[in-house]
């Protein structure tokens, strides 16, 4: 096979390199001898034989060299000579090869990170059997434009019975539960799922078996990483017993560790759906669905058209506007995340370019150094290919440079990024670094560095080359074309980084905002206790509710502890419900637009313990128990929404929380923001526990304390499992609690605010670089107007005035961009405006003074010019 | 990897060889017996009477693509007036190579001459 023996030859040619070309060198010589030789016997004396054998055939080293560079092998030498050469070049120029690969660094370095993400979140297909057939089945509401994840149980069974693109549809429904094991309790993911759930995800067990059907196979499966951590290995774990709610579950079999679908779930349960419930609008469900082999979204979406147009004549009341949706379940999943990661994206790319700005203004002034020498060339008659190749080649070999500082760069970067990464963000754990990400960070080094090189020296090869002999850079009399040149890309990054600041101003008031937001209630000094006590029939959460009676009465006689109260329905805690009511005797409603409030279950106590302000009537009381009449306190908003100027008082209300009796308002609070603070204070319905013990057996305990709230954890714990160890327990502050619910404003604006801070630095050096050069090529004229008795303070005053024009004009552009792009951040913002002239202003001024700072330097160095040694130089 | 051999122009009376024949032209010498590459451009240049000349660069590029191709085997040997020189010899495959070659050619020089005859 020819090709093995042309990387033979190559090989070996490369390896013995010395001895390759000696042997050229003696065929060729031997050659010319005997040339030589035949030309004596001719007649000729031997120094004419040997100068005809040169003047015919040429010079025998170039000969030779002409014949030992046959072959591949031979384009390897000549670019492996031409990388030589320019790393040569680019340690004689060491600090302009450390600014530029540091600059290139940093714009490769942050699109690595920033890609790893977006490619293992938002790209990557699912780490599970079949991805790209799984759906997530949801509901969207046509009249509000409004689409839920959920779904309800019939209308679930009649999208899987009635569509034939679905291979199988599961049903699930889950959060976190405490989980009684025989010695010990946790607080984890568990996930109620139907019999089709192992087979839509085509789920393989790695010990124990699959659950076959739900309705007579009751059992769990859990995951790898439960078993190891709760029995010591997957193989330990089946035949276990696990007690949830007061139910015991054998464990039939331990999942993989990388399956954690849904929402890291550890503890998958059987369960079967079918008769929980006839009504299609208790939305309690969440669907997956696999579709058929071959079967595209777009023609399933058509059956569910379809499928929801029946339905809707069928049940004209309850399916309404309802529409079914198929949507891809990777894009379910990750749906919430994908603006962030998006303008995250966005604002690296911004970075990289503002990178790649300065390393063009770096290049352009070595272009300049090297016109002469590219004059030369041209002028000797060198083809462009020729004159470019080697500036080419050095950029490479800089983008080489650049990429892998970057990649070194990335890896901590991106350790860093997942650390402040919200909870929430999908997928978290699957991000890493891949060949990938390596290859995109190659190509993206490479483009960079080919656009940062080429136009200068394009630019450079236009020059005349009798111009650029006659004119010398250095003495001053550059000619105008380059400094206009110079100044525009400073103008374009200081536009750039002016957007960026203004997005991380923007994005930082955002959160000032959040964390400074009344909330309706006091969060300062409060432990948060999620409480779960195992509870199953009536007579069990009735249990649980007199116990954590007896827990808050403990609870408060703790020293340290001034309240003590339970709640279902925390702000941003993780319990809570909400719905449509009905009032008797309120304002007046359309049926369609049925009010709607937050439904929360509380203890006596609760807000004083909160500090959420009594309006008008009473709280709960001791009294208010399971047999007397029902009551509930209502929200401010819900009074206005309901009953506008009436009193609210003792009139009636009903909610679908659990039980359809009317109850009697008591008392009218304060509105309180209920799952962040981004959200406005909205209308709330609170019931007493005792009233409903079916949604008191999940509470949060909150407590208002004199001591530093984390303190009183051990203090709690005792006391609590002193009365029901059964009880799983998670403690946490009100303050934390807040802190993560905005963690995602947070993780933006911290990450924006870094990265505008990068931008800043590079545009910094971008200003100072530009006038520093245009102050050393303009020394001699200095020198002149000096000589000529211009004050100091002149010279210093042109060089900033300079430097400030530049900084104007960008800030004008950048004013402009940020119109153009407040649209991006528009709805990431809260109590702030994207064009709020506060933060335009303070982003402006920032960059001014930034501009003016960076070119101080090289004014003043100006100011030291000697009028006398400048003259001379010349 | 293979490059058209391209022969410089040396007085009025030489002719380039044609683009693609020096490979024939260096197998057909080389098969009477081995040769060193002077004599190989020396023979090629006798036998064809001066109407195609060789130039070396030429010449020894197209000897080590041969090499390369497995038509040729190379050696250094001693020459007759006990000099070292590299010898070539044709392969197995590089004698099937030429009379592929030949026949090749043969072909199309006789359409050509049909052609041409048609023409007067």
């Amino acid at each position: 096979m020819s090709m093995w023996r042309q990387i033979g030859y190559g090989l070996r040619n490369l390896l013995l390199r010395a001895e390759h070309d000696r042997e050229s060198r003696d065929e060729v010589e031997q050659y010319l001898r005997d040339a030589a030789e035949e030309l004596r016997k001719d007649g000729l004396s031997a120094e004419e034989a040997r100068r005809a054998v040169r003047m015919a055939e040429g010079d025998s080293a170039v000969l030779a060299a002409r014949v030992g560079s046959y072959g591949w092998e031979g384009w390897v030498r000549n670019l492996a000579r031409d990388v030589r050469i320019a790393g040569r070049q680019l340690r004689k120029h060491p600090s302009f090869t450390a600014t530029a690969v540091l600059t290139l660094a940093l714009g490769i370095g942050a699109n690595a990170a920033i890609f790893t993400v977006v490619k293992s979140v938002l790209l990557a297909p699912l780490p599970y059997a079949n991805a790209n057939r799984l759906a997530a089945v949801q509901t969207h509401f046509m009249d509000t434009g409004r689409t839920s994840p959920r779904i309800t149980g019939p209308d679930a069974v009649d999208v899987e019975t009635q569509t034939r693109g679905v291979e199988a549809m599961s049903l699930y429904s889950g959060g976190k539960l405490g989980v009684q094991m025989r010695d010990h309790a946790v607080y984890t993911v568990v996930t109620a799922v139907d019999a089709n759930f192992p087979r839509v995800f085509d789920l393989q067990p790695i010990a124990g078996r699959i659950f076959a059907n739900a309705t007579t196979d009751a059992g769990a499966l859990v995951s790898e990483q439960f078993a190891r951590d709760n029995f010591g290995s997957a193989e330990a774990a089946p035949g276990h017993v696990l007690h949830i709610e007061n139910e015991a579950i054998p464990i039939a079999g331990v999942l993989p560790a990388r399956f954690t679908f849904p929402d890291e779930t550890q503890i998958w349960v059987a369960y079967n759906f079918e008769p929980a419930s006839k009504s299609r609008t208790a939305f309690n469900y969440h669907a997956v669905a696999r579709l058929r082999d071959g079967v595209s979204f777009p023609s399933v979406q058509a059956e569910f058209n379809a499928l929801s147009q029946r339905l809707q004549i069928d049940h004209p009341g309850e399916d309404r506007g309802k529409q079914f949706r198929a949507e891809p379940l990777r894009q379910a999943l990750t749906g919430d995340a994908r603006p962030t990661l998006l303008l995250l994206w966005g604002t690296v790319g911004v970075i990289l370019l503002i990178a790649c700005v300065n390393v063009t203004h770096l290049q352009l002034v070595r272009s300049l150094e090297r016109q002469r020498e590219i004059a030369i060339c041209k002028a000797l008659g060198s083809s462009a290919f020729r004159i470019l190749l080697p500036v080419a080649v050095e950029s490479l070999l800089l983008s080489v440079l650049g990429g892998m500082a970057g990649v070194l760069l990335a890896a901590p970067a991106l350790h860093v990024l997942l650390a402040m990464a919200p909870k929430t963000l999908p997928r978290s754990g699957e991000v890493h670094i891949d060949g990938w990400v390596l290859a995109f960070t190659l190509s993206l080094a490479v483009i960079a560095a080919l656009a940062s090189s080429l136009f200068p020296a394009l630019r450079a090869l236009r020059t005349d080359p009798a111009d650029a002999l006659k004119n010398d850079a250095s003495r001053g009399m550059g000619r105008r074309g380059s400094g206009v040149l110079r100044d525009g890309l400073v103008v374009a990054q200081i536009a750039s980084t002016f957007v960026l600041t203004v997005g991380a101003v923007l994005l930082l008031h955002t959160l000032n905002v959040l964390m400074t937001r009344d909330m309706g209630f006091q969060p300062q000094q409060m432990l948060v206790v999620d409480a779960d006590v195992p509870a199953h029939s009536l007579a069990d959460t009735r249990k649980a509710v007199q116990q954590f009676d007896a827990v808050f009465a403990r609870l408060s006689v703790l020293p340290g502890v001034e309240h003590v109260a339970g709640i279902m329905g925390l702000p941003t805690g993780p319990y809570g419900s909400n719905g449509n009511y009905n009032v008797r005797g309120g304002l007046p409603v359309q049926p369609e637009h049925a009010p709607w409030a937050n439904f929360s279950v509380a203890s006596p106590g609760y807000f004083e313990t909160m500090g959420i302000p009594l309006k008008r009537g009473r709280d709960f009381t001791a009294q208010d128990g399971y047999d007397a009449p029902f009551v509930t306190v209502i929200s401010e908003s819900v009074a206005r929404q309901s009953f506008g100027d009436a009193d609210p008082l003792g009139k009636q209300i009903q909610c679908g929380l659990d039980s359809d009796k009317w109850m009697t308002i008591i008392g009218v609070v304060g509105d309180v923001r209920q799952n962040s603070p981004a959200e406005q204070p909205g209308p709330a319905l609170y019931m007493p526990m005792a009233q409903h013990p079916g949604y008191a057996n999940q509470i949060d305990i909150v407590m208002r304390t004199r001591v530093k709230p984390l303190t009183l954890m051990a203090a709690a714990k005792a006391q609590i499992a002193g009365i029901n160890p059964l009880v799983a327990m998670r403690f946490t502050t009100m303050d934390d609690l807040l802190d993560q619910s905005v963690a995602v404003q947070r993780f933006r604006a911290v990450l924006l605010s870094c990265f505008a801070g990068v931008g800043f630095l590079l545009a910094m050096l971008g200003v100072y670089g530009t006038i520093a050069y245009s102050v050393a090529q303009r020394t001699v004229e200095i020198g002149i107007r000096m000589a000529f008795g211009a004050e100091r303070s002149a010279i210093l005053q042109g060089v900033l005035r300079h430097a400030g024009r530049l900084a104007s004009i960008g800030i004008g552009v950048g004013l402009v961009l940020s119109m153009v792009f407040s649209r991006v951040v528009a709805n990431m913002l809260v109590g702030v405006s994207a064009l709020d002239p506060l933060s335009l202003g303070a982003a402006a001024l920032l960059l001014l003074i930034m501009a003016v700072a960076a070119a101080f330097a090289p004014g003043w160095r100006a100011t030291r010019v000697d009028p006398m040694a400048a003259l001379r130089a010349e | 990897m293979r490059s058209g051999a391209k022969v410089a122009k040396m007085t009025e009376n030489n002719t380039d060889v044609i683009q693609g024949t020096l490979d024939m032209l260096i197998l057909k010498t080389v098969s009477l017996e081995p040769m060193h590459g002077f004599g190989i451009g020396r023979r090629v240049e006798q036998i064809s009477r001066g109407v195609f000349k060789v130039n070396p660069g030429s010449l020894l590029t197209a000897l080590q693509r041969l090499e390369r191709a497995g038509w040729l085997d190379s050696e250094w040997r001693q020459t007759e007036n006990s000099r070292r020189a590299k010898f070539y010899a044709l392969t197995r495959s590089g004698r099937r190579q030429l009379e592929e070659e030949t026949a090749d050619w043969n072909r199309r020089a006789h359409a050509i001459a049909r052609l041409l005859k048609a023409e007067s």
